[in-house]
């Protein structure tokens, strides 16, 4: 059978090609060379040109597949055998087929040590990352200290949320790489421990995320084309259980019973006004929709034998689970070219990914509406099938929040060129170019038809414009020497960086338009203010360098260290240095050990090293004034400390890598102690210095420990069948170690030490007050009052362990994959989100267990609208009985797969695969709430999609 | 093949140097460096400017939901929630103020960044000569009256603060509870030394800055607070007789447009940046639909009820909802809702002529000139067209001094809170408040010390009850 894109390279200079899909290849070769032919999970040989004009061979299915998996470290390159750091790798075929927007989305539980978390099911949003944990305590959305780095195509990315002002998408924010392509993606590697980050220095600390897309290889001088399209349908993958009429109603009328108080229009419109049989399931209405999602993508690659291109563009298209007619769509083109002199010394690489999506979508998060609306509101339509504003006393129509639409146009290029020179035998001289622009523009529409016409004398339309622009270019020029004596071989490098990058913000307000078609375009609104108008310089630079050491292909040593300076900081504390240290033993190479049967690999590493960080607002050392919205004035922008430095990071890490009985059982187990202190916090303020926080590094010492599991085992090899298995598992600790005077700052109530940081303070629950019916928490000191003396229930909300099961399975021309999630942890369940029981609002049906008299064994307190049960309530949403375990089970990706036999296709086809895909199917959990881990946002959707690639 | 060596060294050795430079950039345009801002007139000023523009957008300053003006109103007994959802304003309505209300906090926060502010102006102004020394002394003597203006409602809405007099954060981070009597004695020295800085006239004709006689005002203000009565006496007798300022309006419907005869200083809504309403005050107490969360708050019917009918400022300052056959009585002396366009017909009213008649009459009937104190009183009874108090007619002082506090009430409801401080200064908050509301306790006269703030201040003491 012959095998398509095997990689042929020169063994003794760079170059190469791939085979095509008769398995078949052209290469210019002279007779001294010798060709490597390597292709993922078979051994790589290496044959000598000679005299050959056609060599020709078969690949021996690996069995050693740890072989020589290449990995991208950034700056250099090196394979899953020889590693001395820790790096994870997701490849292509992992991500190209989930229908996710966003590249990131597709690690979900793929990763030992690193934590993706989607916030919300609202396509486009930005899913949070964190690479071993919480190292810094800045962990705000608009100001997160523990964003990993992100480099697409040797690029430093600005990977911050965009910043927006729709409702559905402000928090946290769109993701500024959604306008990649994912089939475009070649492979993601997260790089985690010092060795593997120390070489970008002051931005390393918090780990990097390597995005590469693919390279043009085919130099068969034939065209190979892939088309691939697929298409599906999702909806929310969960509701509340809420109320029914029926249910509500005797609730509020027993609330009001029990407050001794008679229902007016005023205290209970819902008994008063409404009609008391009416039901509609909310949900249903307004986030219930079934949405559809279309997918298509192209790719075209070819070349001869100095120079190789690929083009590809894809389409992506969703609708929503909204009602109305709204959606995210993409339309993507890429370009890489690949050429090099016939002597090898000279190389060229060009790639470019461009990329315009727009997100429409509407200014209201519809979903705390639908989980608390009365079921027997008021109809939306009337009659004659306009909107009814009649008896929506509180909320207004919720349907009429579609009017308040909400468009994001964006454009994302990253294009990076590469030059590689080789100056004297082993000498290089390299250089990467890198520019990236992403523009994103936003209309936010504020009609009056969103409101209820009877106001419409006090409403004024208005739109909200925001255009931002982030722009960053990169010079790296970098020299690499190799170096081979007997069994020692070394490999060093040294480069400089200089990055630049600019973003602009304009936030334009159009008041007053006289009529409500014309709402968007500024020249019909009356009034035209600027909002924000900023412009934000960030610059940077370093040297760095390394040097790989390693005798007789057993011992390896690998120091890297960096030198950097950011515009961030101020004179005094510009620049700094960074370094680590890793070492690997291939123990299973000794002669002793050579002897074990079942012992096919055995590696021990370890690293130390220190890292930085320097993700802090920008000028925050300058001491300044800034405009005010009001004319001719001027304010102090923030307070100042000119003397802040980098946060540093140490990181610790040991490694046991082992493949047993043929490599068919892989394992590995690491463990890791990060340590950050001198941590750099927008540190908070009491109200009283005028401003609630300040800049400043603070003596605080914060620790991420853990064991990290990575176990793959080959289940069945057979012809017939493969079947192979991954596990993952994380267990993390996060603790902050040291906190010189914590009561003495503004800390005290928000971390203890000994303790993770992302914890909740509580007060004791203690059940519900015999006599009031109501619910009660401890008054820890007994001062008659409830305040953080008090908040004595330390509740870790971090996960506890987690981890992913990969089951592959191919049975002849059938491939089954799919992934299992588990994630152990506490979260804020639904009281944190409701009003106390009794209140206006509907309720999760648990209330219906409500306290009516005392010896009932309960934890909802009794129905009651009054203040002393609403102040009994709030007391107790801060207890512990609003947090609760918050563990899944979620699968969160299946896919199965067909290869058509290729003898029935058309002419010209080479390859026909007909694919089945699912995401979020199924989750397992005892949480109380809309999903355990978006909380009461809108629940991840699940998928289901049917598609199918070609290949010319 | 050397030289390739040499040159590449070289450039890279070049390139080393200017690593430096390269990272440092400049003040980007929307800013400007804080010493520069003091380094001439134009720019000095616009500091102060700043100060004035941000009291439009300020919290306590605003006049609606987390203002000085509304929850002040709500915890006496002149506004009332008119929805009953809006738990934080609730909690002031009922006494029943929890310390992480937010509408507390920001109140809160705000004064203080206020503050900050006019600490950052004294200290640029203080330390710079290049700005010219009138510039110079009244645009201190703005800051310095600024800074007593927002201690005023501090102390007398929390008890004891912290007096924060400077900006280093290191040391106002930490800064312990002073006792009202200390924030008064500064209020008094910034006062004072503002009377000797400030202007007689106001720039531009805009009655949108202190003068002389604003600071006369709040300085008389302060005393009747310390019950200093001859002092307040003589400071409000200073703003009364500059007549060719200051008068009473006979027509109502005049006294809150911008730049009235009436006003002693009001705050300009263009402060705002933006031209889509008026005042914020107009915007957020004319009702004209069913009461809802924009617009929350109603009077009360005990405010009403205390308007003799033929009151006219029953009929000219207060409007009336009909919703489904409930009345909403609603604030009226702002009469623009909302309006279009940069016109600016109303300003925001924070200190006025007919505050300072009650000041003297008040002080003056408690030196026991009941005379005197009732012709003052009656400047204020004949323009609201209700009968003048005889003179001849011998009225004890105490009679005297219920009179005037019904008068305050009646003249001054929904400007900055003045009945809630009131019934507080003089003893009253317990047994009017314990009637109306059944959770009073005696300690619901302070607010709380925002959680917040004890979170991140350790030295902050909690205000007794919270």
């Amino acid at each position: 059978m012959p095998i398509p894109g095997v990689n042929i390279t020169f063994k003794n200079k760079s170059g190469g090609t791939t085979t095509n899909y008769d398995g078949e290849y052209e290469l210019n070769a002279q007779a001294q060379d010798s060709l490597v032919f390597a292709y993922l999970g078979y051994q790589t040989q290496t044959i000598a040109v000679a005299n050959h004009t056609q060599i020709n061979i078969t690949l021996q299915e690996e069995e050693n597949s740890l072989g020589d998996l290449v990995i991208n470290a950034g700056y250099y390159t090196t394979t899953e055998r020889e590693r001395t750091g820790s790096i994870e790798k997701v490849s292509a075929e992992e991500i190209e087929l989930q229908p996710v927007v966003n590249p990131l989305q597709a690690l979900q539980g793929r990763m030992p040590g690193v934590e993706v978390v989607q916030q919300s099911g609202v396509t486009g949003l930005a899913a949070s990352i964190q690479i071993r944990g919480q190292n810094s305590l800045r962990n705000s959305p608009g100001n997160n200290g523990n964003q990993p780095l992100f480099i697409v195509d040797g690029v430093p990315i600005n990977s911050s949320p965009v910043r927006t002002s729709g409702l559905l998408t402000n928090v946290p924010g769109l993701d500024p790489l959604n306008a990649l392509n994912l089939a475009n993606i070649e492979s993601i590697e997260v790089l985690k421990d010092a060795d593997a980050t120390a070489i970008y220095g002051s931005r390393g600390a918090n780990g990097v995320v390597l995005i590469t897309t693919k390279k043009a290889k085919n130099q068969s001088g034939k065209l190979q084309i892939e088309a691939r399209m697929y298409s599906g349908f999702s909806e929310v993958s969960h509701q509340m259980e809420l109320l029914n009429t029926q249910q509500y109603i005797a609730m509020r009328q027993q609330a009001l019973a029990n407050d001794g108080v008679e229902a007016t229009q005023y205290n209970a419109p819902d008994l008063v006004l409404w009609d008391q049989n009416r039901y509609t399931d909310w949900q249903e209405e307004l986030f219930g929709q079934t949405a559809s999602i279309t997918n298509a993508n192209i790719a075209v690659a070819s070349g001869n034998e100095t120079t190789s291109f690929n083009l590809g563009t894809g389409y992506h298209k969703e609708s929503t689970v909204f009602p109305g007619d709204f959606g995210y769509q993409k339309l993507t083109a890429n370009v890489n070219i690949n050429h090099h002199a016939k002597d090898q010394r000279l190389q060229l690489n060009f790639s470019a990914n461009y990329g315009v999506d727009q997100n429409e979508l509407f200014n209201n998060s519809l979903v705390s509406l639908a989980t608390s609306l009365p079921p027997n509101a008021p109809p939306i339509y009337t009659e004659s099938g306009e909107l009814n504003w009649e008896n929506w006393v509180w909320e207004g129509n919720p349907i009429a929040q579609l009017e308040k639409k909400h468009t994001v146009n964006s454009t994302n290029l990253f294009t990076n060129f590469n030059f590689s020179y080789e100056l004297f035998k082993n000498l290089n001289f390299k250089t990467n170019l890198g520019y990236s622009h992403l523009n994103n523009n936003e209309v936010l529409k504020n009609p009056k038809l969103a409101y209820n016409p009877e106001n419409w004398n006090n409403i004024y339309s208005s739109s909200t414009h925001t255009d931002i622009q982030r722009k960053s270019w990169i010079v790296e020029p970098q020299i690499t020497y190799t170096f081979k004596k007997d069994k020692l071989q070394l490999e060093a490098l040294a480069g400089l960086t200089f990055q630049q990058s600019q973003d602009d913000l304009l936030v334009v307000i159009g008041n007053n338009y006289s009529n409500e078609q014309t709402i968007g375009n500024l020249t019909a609104a009356e009034e035209v203010r600027v909002n924000t108008d900023e412009t934000i310089d960030y610059r940077y630079s370093a040297v760095f360098g390394r040097v790989g050491v390693n005798w007789d292909q057993k011992y390896y040593v690998n120091f890297t260290g960096r030198r950097d300076g950011s515009s961030r900081f101020g004179a005094e504390n510009r620049f700094a240095n960074f370094g680590a240290i890793g070492a690997a033993w291939i123990f299973s190479e000794e002669e002793y050990a050579k002897n074990v049967e079942w012992l096919s690999f055995g590696k021990l590493r370890a690293s130390y090293g220190s890292t930085g960080s320097d993700q802090i607002p920008d000028y925050g050392f300058m001491d300044t004034y800034e405009p005010t919205p009001g004319p001719g004035g001027l304010y102090p922008t923030q307070l100042t400390n000119p003397e802040y430095s980098w946060e540093v990071n140490k990181k610790l890490e040991a490694a046991l890598e082992l493949g047993l009985i043929d490599n068919r059982i892989q394992f590995d187990l690491s463990w890791y102690r990060n340590r950050s202190s001198n941590q750099l916090v927008g540190y908070p303020l009491p109200s009283t210095t005028g401003f609630t926080s300040v800049q400043a590094n603070f003596p605080a010492t914060v620790q991420n420990t853990g064991w990290e599991l990575g176990l793959t085992t080959r289940n069945f090899t057979s012809e017939k069948l493969k079947w192979s298995t991954s596990i993952n598992l994380t267990i993390p600790r996060n603790e902050l170690v040291a906190f010189e005077n914590i009561e003495q700052s503004p800390y005290q109530n928000i971390y203890r030490v000994g303790e993770p940081l992302n914890i909740a303070l509580r007060y004791r629950y203690l059940g519900i007050n015999p006599e009031t019916g109501f619910y009660q928490v401890e008054d820890i000191n007994n001062d008659g009052s409830y305040n953080y003396d008090d908040r004595v229930v330390i509740q870790n909300l971090g996960r506890r362990y987690y981890g992913g099961l990969t089951n592959t399975l191919t049975w002849g021309n059938v491939n089954l994959q799919f992934l299992l999630e588990y994630v152990n942890q506490k979260n804020y369940n639904f009281f944190t989100n409701y009003t106390a029981p009794g209140n206006y609002g509907n309720k999760p049906v648990e209330v219906l267990n409500a306290w009516q008299q005392e010896g009932d064994n309960t934890i909802i307190q009794q129905f009651s609208q009054s203040s002393a049960a609403n102040s009994a309530y709030a007391n107790a949403i801060r207890s512990n009985l609003s947090v609760s375990d918050a563990s899944f089970l979620r699968l969160k990706t299946i896919s199965l797969a067909y290869n058509l036999p290729i003898k029935d296709l058309a002419v010209g086809i080479q390859n026909a695969k007909l694919f089945m895909h699912g995401q979020n199917l199924f989750t397992l959990t005892d949480f109380k709430g809309l999903d355990p881990q978006t909380g009461m946002s809108l629940p991840p959707l699940k998928t289901i999609t049917l598609g199918v690639q070609l290949n010319f | 093949m050397k030289y390739k060596l040499i040159i590449l060294i070289f450039l890279m050795c070049s390139i080393l140097h200017s690593c430096q430079e390269f990272v440092e950039v400049d003040v980007p345009d929307h800013r400007m460096e804080s010493s520069m801002v003091f380094n001439d007139d134009e720019t000095a000023k616009s500091a102060i400017q700043g100060i004035y523009n941000e009291l439009s957008r300020a919290s306590f300053s605003r006049g609606i939901a987390n203002s000085v003006n509304v929850l002040a109103g709500l915890s006496s007994d002149n506004l009332t929630t008119s929805i009953e959802t809006y738990l934080e304003l609730q909690q002031f309505q009922e006494h029943e103020l929890l310390p992480d209300n937010t509408n507390n906090n920001s109140l809160w926060a705000s004064a203080y960044n206020i503050i900050y502010m006019c600490n950052a102006a004294i200290e640029g102004l203080e330390s710079t000569s290049n700005v010219s020394t009138e510039v110079k002394s009244e645009l201190l003597g703005q800051a310095k009256f600024l800074r007593a203006f927002c201690y005023f409602y501090l102390t007398n809405l929390y008890g004891e603060i912290p007096l924060i007099l400077q900006t280093d954060y290191r040391a106002n981070a930490l800064a312990y509870q002073v006792d009202s009597v200390q924030v008064y004695e500064q209020m008094i020295l910034d006062l004072n030394e503002a009377r000797d800085l400030l202007p007689s006239t106001y720039p531009e004709g805009e009655r949108t800055k202190a003068t002389i006689d604003v600071a006369n005002a709040l300085l008389a203000r302060v005393y009747l607070y310390l019950e200093d009565w001859s002092q307040a006496a003589y400071y409000s007798s200073q703003v009364i007789n500059n007549q060719s300022d200051y008068h009473i309006l006979t027509n109502l419907e005049e006294v809150f447009l911008a730049n009235s005869q009436e006003a002693l200083l009001q705050i300009s809504p263009r402060g705002l940046g933006a031209t889509s309403t008026n005042t914020p005050e107009g915007n957020f107490f004319i009702i004209t639909s069913t009461p809802n969360y924009l617009r929350p708050v109603a009077l009360t019917e005990n405010l009403i009820e205390h308007f003799e009918t033929d009151d006219l400022r029953l009929t000219e300052w207060v409007g009336v909802y009909n919703d489904n056959e409930t009345l909403f009585y609603y604030p009226y002396k702002y009469k623009i809702s909302y309006a279009t366009g940069a016109n600016y017909e109303e300003y925001s009213m924070v200190l006025r002529l007919a505050e300072q008649y009650l000041i003297h009459s008040e002080s003056l009937i408690n030196q026991n000139q009941l005379q005197e104190g009732i012709i003052s009183l009656n400047k204020i009874r004949e323009r609201a067209g209700i009968p003048q108090l005889d003179t001849q007619i011998s009225y004890t002082q105490s009679q005297l001094l219920d009179t005037i506090a019904v008068e305050r009430r009646r003249e001054l409801f929904t400007e900055w809170g003045h009945r809630w401080l009131d019934l507080k200064r003089t003893q009253k908050a317990g047994d009017v408040l314990s009637e109306i509301s059944p959770n009073w306790q005696s300690t619901d006269q302070l607010y709380p010390i925002p959680e917040e703030e004890l979170l991140s201040n350790p030295n902050l003491i909690p205000n007794p009850g919270y």
